[in-house]
């Protein structure tokens, strides 16, 4: 196993960057009408249509996460439900990763919209703390996360009005300094004083489950400082192992360090042909196979093709170079070869190859196979038809004007009124 | 320009039956308009399934429908149903 990859980078004091609804953000930087209006995303893998995030002003009319398209409509009539786009909200989350990675090495994305950096070592290049955020902040508002539309005001086009972040020593005290920081501020518990800043906090910021949440309130136990005061034991004995480490985030007896990931080493994979190949279409096809078996390397996992490059040796000892990075960093065949099959058209080899060699020599983190979100594989198929809908809906939007594509939602589907039961949202993907 | 609006599914539209009888419908003339059936077209009641009354919402506006499933002539598998507050003959798919 690579050396580096089995001692990933570490760093005691973390800093946490949320953002909070980051999927329903994400949509609101597409389609700024959205912000001044109670819009609810649906959840992306419930076989039911139920509600996943909920806007603050649907949260006003009473709209809650969990519940079914009827509920949510009939408490408030106005609601703009947006179909959810998982592979666009991943994205748009490596893009933050990848800005995050421009201040420190030691990067941890925790789920989407939430991610740790680790500042060791960084106060002799950015200073303090606060100059340390400052810099995170900056190349947060520095990473692209922004609308097309220029003039649109958005969450995401102006991260300091959405973004928490919350410096302290270990994940736990950084996230809970998140949680308390203002939006677009942030809030930095400084070395010693955690004990202090952890006391007055509500255990609510522990992870619990809501069954341990209830038992804890009829303890009356309701901050982590009344938490810490007790015995680690007597805790351990009602709650088991749980317990324990609720009891030493409580009583910042613990630190999680930030884990990072280390980047990759290039990765490549060669071909040599029996006799040497001038066949274009056979070298394209040679091009996609070693592609391919690049793309399955162990090392890849977890990150998107940034720059590739294609080497050939050709006859009489020449030799044929073609190299791209890519716009869009990219887990997919298709969209790494173009730019190589492109050079191959228009600046052919001299000769004929004997031996071809693909390199990928930078990556991006996270995929749009979905490392992050959608882990597994029906997500990433489901990933997959959603791009070729949306493609197709390209086509039809460029022909008609409009995407004139639906998608069937369950509305009511045990009414005895047939046209209660389902209806037709827009969709867009 | 997306909506984001629910439009519902299903919505009966207007037709005019011709009853028999025993006050089962035996042929269907649809609306010219419809796309789902010929223009002007006069379909027979094949066969006669299931029928059932719904009364309902009579805290707002109040519902009472007479339902017929029918199939028409060629193997349309439909639904009609009375509006008994207004007498009018509505279908839709099951």
């Amino acid at each position: 196993m690579d050396q580096s990859l089995s001692h990933p980078p570490t760093s005691s004091v973390a800093v946490c960057v949320w953002i909070p609804l980051f999927a329903l953000r994400c949509e609101e930087a597409r389609r700024p009408e959205l912000a001044s209006q109670p819009g609810a995303l649906l959840a992306p893998d419930a076989s039911r249509r139920v509600v996943w995030q909920v806007s603050p002003l649907a949260r006003h009319a009473g709209v809650r996460p969990g519940m079914t398209v009827s509920q949510a409509i009939g408490l408030c009539p106005a609601l703009r439900l947006c179909e959810p786009d998982p592979a666009h909200y991943d994205e748009r989350f490596a893009r933050l990763l990848a800005a995050l990675a421009r201040v420190s090495p030691v990067v941890e994305p925790a789920e989407l919209g939430l991610a740790y950096v680790g500042t060791d070592g960084l106060e002799g290049l950015y200073g303090g703390p606060e100059q340390i955020v400052e810099a995170i902040r900056l190349r947060i508002a520095e990473c692209g996360l922004r609308n097309r539309n220029a003039s649109a005001e958005s969450a995401i086009h102006n991260p300091q009005s959405a973004i928490r972040v919350g410096w302290g020593k270990g994940k736990f005290v950084a996230w809970v300094a998140a949680t308390r920081a203002k939006p677009g501020g942030a809030f930095i518990v400084h070395p010693g004083e955690e004990g202090k800043f952890l006391a007055s906090q509500p255990v609510a910021v522990l992870p619990l489950d809501p069954d341990a949440h209830r038992r804890l309130r009829q303890l009356g136990l309701r901050t982590l400082g009344r938490l810490a005061a007790l015995p680690e034991e007597a805790i351990v004995s009602q709650f088991g192992r749980a317990g324990r480490r609720w009891w030493r985030l409580a009583a910042g007896a613990t630190a999680d360090p930030v884990v990072g990931r280390a980047l990759p080493e290039p990765i490549s994979a060669s071909l040599t042909f029996f006799t040497p190949v001038a066949d274009r279409e056979m070298l394209v096809l040679a091009l996609e196979r070693l592609i391919e078996r690049a793309l399955r390397h162990p090392r890849r996992t977890g990150w998107r093709v940034q720059a590739v490059r294609a080497r050939a040796e050709l006859e009489r000892a020449a030799s044929w170079l073609a190299a791209a990075t890519l716009k869009d960093p990219s887990a997919d065949r298709d969209h790494i070869a173009a730019p190589l099959k492109t050079r191959l058209a228009q600046a052919p080899p001299a000769a004929a190859v004997e031996r071809l060699v693909v390199e990928f020599t930078a990556f991006a983190p996270g995929t749009v196979e979905l490392q992050l979100f959608a882990r597994d594989a029906s997500a990433a198929a489901r990933a997959a038809r959603r791009r070729a809908l949306r493609s197709a809906v390209q086509e039809i939007t460029l022909r008609l004007k409009r995407p004139m594509l639906y998608h069937v939602i369950e509305v009511q589907p045990w009414s005895r009124l047939p046209e209660r039961r389902y209806a037709l949202i827009d969709y867009e993907p | 320009m997306r909506s984001d609006r629910l439009r519902a599914l299903n919505v009966p539209y207007q037709v005019a039956v011709e009853l028999g009888d025993e006050g089962l419908p035996v042929a269907v003339n649809s609306e010219a308009t419809h796309h789902a059936l010929r223009a002007t077209h006069r379909q027979t009641v094949e066969s006669v399934g299931e029928i059932w009354r719904i009364d309902d919402e009579w805290w707002r506006a109040p519902i009472h429908r007479r339902y017929v499933e029918a199939i028409l002539e060629g193997g349309k598998h439909v639904v009609l149903f009375e509006d008994l507050m207004t007498g009018e003959w509505w279908m839709q798919k099951p």
